[in-house]
């Protein structure tokens, strides 16, 4: 029976290995959930880290939706594992606060930067400011669109996507605000031109580059991540413009407070802010500039032009919108 | 002195009874007992009304029709494909048959959402690169198949599940005593008659747990589902429940809602095992008995280049076209760029391996987890098996219900009942760690491992171990000497049958990952819902290499190991 030993020794040294790999683990750590995919956040981490190497930092990057799940099953089991919180859906942070569970931070940098936020108390910060746009893939549209009407157009026939706004939180944002604008009346008639629902808010950019469709709502960042790589697409903002802040918080019991906080702090700072505008969003911070690639709106307009909504109304009706949308859009209402 | 070691040897049978229905208790009926517990009882009272007003609902009734639809096409397709290609290596003139039946087993390999992220690039209706050829060189004005469909996905499924069916045929037809046909042939009966009244008869118990595998496998199937089904609203119960929980931002409600969901699966699933144990009994068959010759050959004759033509092109289509797709895309600058030289690197590749830690841990995660499970769930299932087909002893059933369970669960269901159970309110807190992805990959694949190893018992007579015992061995040294030995291949199976699935896992580790435990499924699957299509065929692409890789290292151990 050689081989039941082996395989019995292979069990044991597996277990080692995997006990091994989680004492590692157990060491102190700064972990970071965000909607943030990895062209951005990883940059951030390793700025971070050289400014802190006595503090470890993990980040899981997936859609917002995604990560209030496993916060809400983290909550569940008694413990949340994330120290931060950083994403795009600014209605979750009110009903976070709501629930008790942020730290308050009033960082010293907030006079520094532009705070969208009118109730600013520290409970969350702003830390980019991100924009929408409408991507379209250059070798199958070839005149840019200007308005948002332009999506009613025959050439968009089946061709533009929209990320599940119950997976991404700048698509819910969009959806919210879209509707908000131009009122449900928007989406039948993007119905009317069979508009899709994709998934994640990377998906329908990759999507728009490959062809499957001919445009897409678009975060600015992952747009302009995949013109940099030289897909054919490009980036378009209709005057009603799309703007979701991107607020940070720290969570309430995190063991690494102090090293959170940090953090914050430099995520703030005029280094990573430059890291931010770098890979095509809009930084807060007005000491830095977009640089001039990207053709995104100005910072200091921003605020001005972006379409208004009361974030606290748009908490109570989430899940009604997310329903209302996907049965409009799969034509089951 | 017959008294004394009858009587240890009815010790060892106890032991080991206890320890079988302790292990599936704590890893299997807790979490899914914890489940159903959720899903009926709401704030201390008992809830039926709730969970009938959610079956009703006009969506989960049309996403538990999409899982029977497309796990039915799924099952005939898989069936029909496994059989037929089982018999032609075995019992025909096929040239380069065991060529064939080795690539006929690769498939098996290759996850099938992988497979469904290659035909997604293959075949998606706009972009599609056969699609596209199509409408660029024939000027069609739209797509020649939309993979986006019911079609779409039953035939992926089938491409990637058939060999559930095709290594319990092909295992059971070259076990097969060919006495038996021969015999029918001395009698004077004629092919069509050996084939209908000897062979079927006897080959079709595991064409049925191969069929019985792939229904179960193809009920619960997330991946395949979710890559090709949730754009066009196509969705089954798993991917329902995967939407539904994350629509609510997982709130209570919704992680009720999708045990509620799971139930139903639990109940259909039951209904089949039932069913199957209702069409076994008619017939039972010990078909191991001692002796072998080589079976007759079928002389295809005409058909012979015909059909190898055919099975050459099913590789070259199910296999080959798949994967050189993925390292293709993986190569690429970015996703919709032609295939030039220019736009073609190893960047992608390098990135993932050596600079992205996220890629990094998911490798070592997956080969670790996967070895971890295999090993533990293949020791277990040969001694659960035992007891099931072996142990005349009261609620075994019970034990056989337990071990399937799993199967009929979604994998995230199965992670909802592990987060419930390991995560600090019964005391032992596995949340965030690899261990809890470990019990439940464990939970998972026991059915696995108790299907191979039953098959392997089943066919073990009884008079092999009667005839030790009687000699004077122990109950162990009949285990040990006797039984062990024999069921060795069906062990083998369940370790295949284990580790190569757990190492691309998707649905459960998806549930269970903490920022250090990604498995290779997750970054694959993350990759690729942020839109990274390139990044993560690059890292599908290094998964297939690891799989093979690990597949041949297997083959090769065990190939030394029969030879010495």
């Amino acid at each position: 029976m050689r081989s039941t030993r082996i395989a019995v020794a292979l069990i044991l040294g597996l277990t080692l290995i995997l006990a091994g790999a989680q004492a590692a683990a157990a060491k102190e750590r700064l972990i970071i959930y965000t909607s943030m995919k990895e062209s951005l956040i990883g940059g951030i981490v390793e700025g971070f880290n050289k400014l802190h190497p006595d503090v470890a930092v993990d980040y899981q990057s997936a859609g917002a939706g995604k990560l209030m799940a496993k916060i809400a099953a983290e909550r569940e089991s008694g413990k949340v594992l994330a120290d931060i919180i950083w994403t795009s859906e600014v209605p979750d942070f009110y009903s976070m606060k709501q629930e008790g569970i942020l730290e308050k931070y009033e960082t010293p940098l907030i006079k520094e930067i532009l705070n969208p936020f009118d109730d600013y108390d520290g409970h969350f910060t702003a830390a980019r400011l991100g924009t929408l746009g409408i991507a379209i893939n250059t070798d199958l549209i070839k005149t840019p669109p200007a308005q948002w009407s332009d999506l009613f157009k025959p050439e968009y026939k089946g061709a533009f996507g929209i990320a599940d706004p119950a997976l991404s939180g700048t698509s819910y944002m969009s959806v919210a605000l879209l509707e908000k604008q131009f009122g449900w009346e928007f989406f039948d008639k993007l119905r009317a031109n069979e508009a899709r629902i994709g998934k994640g808010s990377g998906q329908v950019v990759d999507d728009t580059a490959s062809g499957e469709l001919a445009a897409s709502l678009a975060v600015d960042y992952i747009t302009n991540d995949k013109i940099a790589r030289g897909a054919h697409i490009a980036l378009y903002y209709p005057p009603e413009l799309l703007m979701a802040p991107s607020p940070i918080a720290i969570f309430k019991g995190s063991p690494n407070i102090e090293a959170a906080k940090k953090f914050v702090d430099y995520l703030l700072s005029e280094e990573a802010q430059t890291l931010i505008a770098g890979e095509g969003t809009l930084s807060v911070r007005t000491d830095v500039k977009n640089p001039p690639q990207f053709m995104l709106p100005d910072a200091s307009d921003i605020l001005n032009r972006a379409i208004k909504i009361d974030y606290i109304q748009m908490m109570a009706s989430k899940e009604a919108l997310i329903k209302k949308f996907t049965d409009t859009l799969q034509g089951r209402k | 002195m017959s008294g004394i070691s009858r009587k240890r040897g009815f010790g060892a049978a106890q032991i080991i009874l206890f320890l079988s229905i302790a292990i599936l208790v704590v890893v299997v009926a807790v979490p899914v007992l914890l489940i159903f517990f959720n899903a009926f009882w709401v704030n201390g009272t008992f809830n039926v009304r709730d969970v009938l007003r959610i079956i009703g609902e006009p969506d989960t009734w049309q996403a538990l029709v999409n899982s029977l639809i497309i796990a039915a096409g799924t099952t005939i397709g898989s069936t029909i494909v496994g059989t037929f290609f089982a018999w032609l290596v075995t019992r025909t003139d096929l040239p380069c048959r065991r060529f064939m039946k080795g690539m006929f087993m690769v498939p098996f390999m290759l996850p099938s959402f992988i497979g469904a992220l290659a035909w997604k690039m293959l075949l998606s209706p706009r972009a599609g690169f056969i699609n596209r050829f199509f409408m660029v060189h024939f000027g069609l004005s739209g797509p020649i198949f939309n993979i986006y469909s019911y079609a779409g996905i039953m035939l992926v499924e089938v491409m990637y599940l058939f060999p559930f069916v095709f290594i319990q045929v092909c295992g059971a037809l070259e076990r097969m005593d060919p006495t038996l046909e021969e015999s029918a042939r001395i009698s004077g009966a004629g092919l069509f008659t050996i084939t209908r009244k000897i062979t079927i008869p006897l080959v079709l118990p595991s064409i049925l747990s191969g069929a019985l595998l792939i229904m179960l496998y193809s009920m619960a199937h997330f991946g395949t589902v979710a890559v090709l089904g949730i754009e066009n609203g196509i969705f089954n119960i798993p991917t329902l429940i995967y939407q539904r929980i994350h629509q609510s931002a997982g709130s209570f409600a919704s992680i009720r809602t999708g045990t509620v969901l799971a139930t139903v699966l639990v109940v259909t699933a039951a209904f089949i095992i039932w069913l199957q144990g209702k069409i076994l009994s008619k017939g039972h068959y010990q078909i191991i008995a001692g002796k072998s010759f080589r079976p007759m050959e079928l002389k295809l004759r005409a058909l012979r280049l015909p059909l190898f033509l055919f099975c050459t092109v099913w590789i070259g289509f199910t296999i080959l076209l798949p994967t050189a797709v993925i390292f293709l895309v993986g190569g690429l600058k970015t996703y919709g760029l032609a295939f030039t030289w220019e736009n073609l690197s190893l960047d992608n590749y390098k990135f993932i391996l050596f600079r992205y830690r996220v890629t990094r841990d998911a490798i070592w995660n997956s080969v670790t987890l996967g070895l971890a499970a295999a090993l533990i769930t293949m020791f277990a299932g040969v001694m659960i098996s035992w007891v099931i087909v072996k142990m005349k002893v009261r609620g075994k059933g019970i034990l056989e219900f337990l071990g399937m369970l799993p199967f009929s669960v979604p994998g995230s269901v199965i992670a909802l009942g592990v987060i419930l159970a390991w995560s600090g309110k019964y005391g032992v807190n596995l949340y965030n760690t690899v261990w809890i992805i470990l019990v439940a990959y464990i939970a998972r694949y026991m059915a696995f491992s108790l299907r191979a190893n039953s098959a392997a018992l089943e066919q073990v007579h009884d008079s092999l171990v009667e005839a030790a015992r009687v000699s004077g061995a122990t109950m162990w040294q009949a285990l040990k000497d006797i039984v062990l030995p024999l069921v060795r291949p069906g062990m083998l199976a369940a370790f295949f049958l284990i580790f190569l699935p757990a190492l691309r896992e998707l649905t459960v580790s998806i549930m269970l990952y903490a920022p250090t435990t990604r498995t290779i499924g997750v970054a694959i699957y993350t990759l690729n819902e942020d839109g990274e299509t390139v990044m993560s065929a690059a890292l599908a692409g290094i998964a297939l290499i690891i799989i093979v890789t690990g597949q041949l290292l297997v083959d090769r151990f065990i190939g030394r190991k029969n030879a010495g």
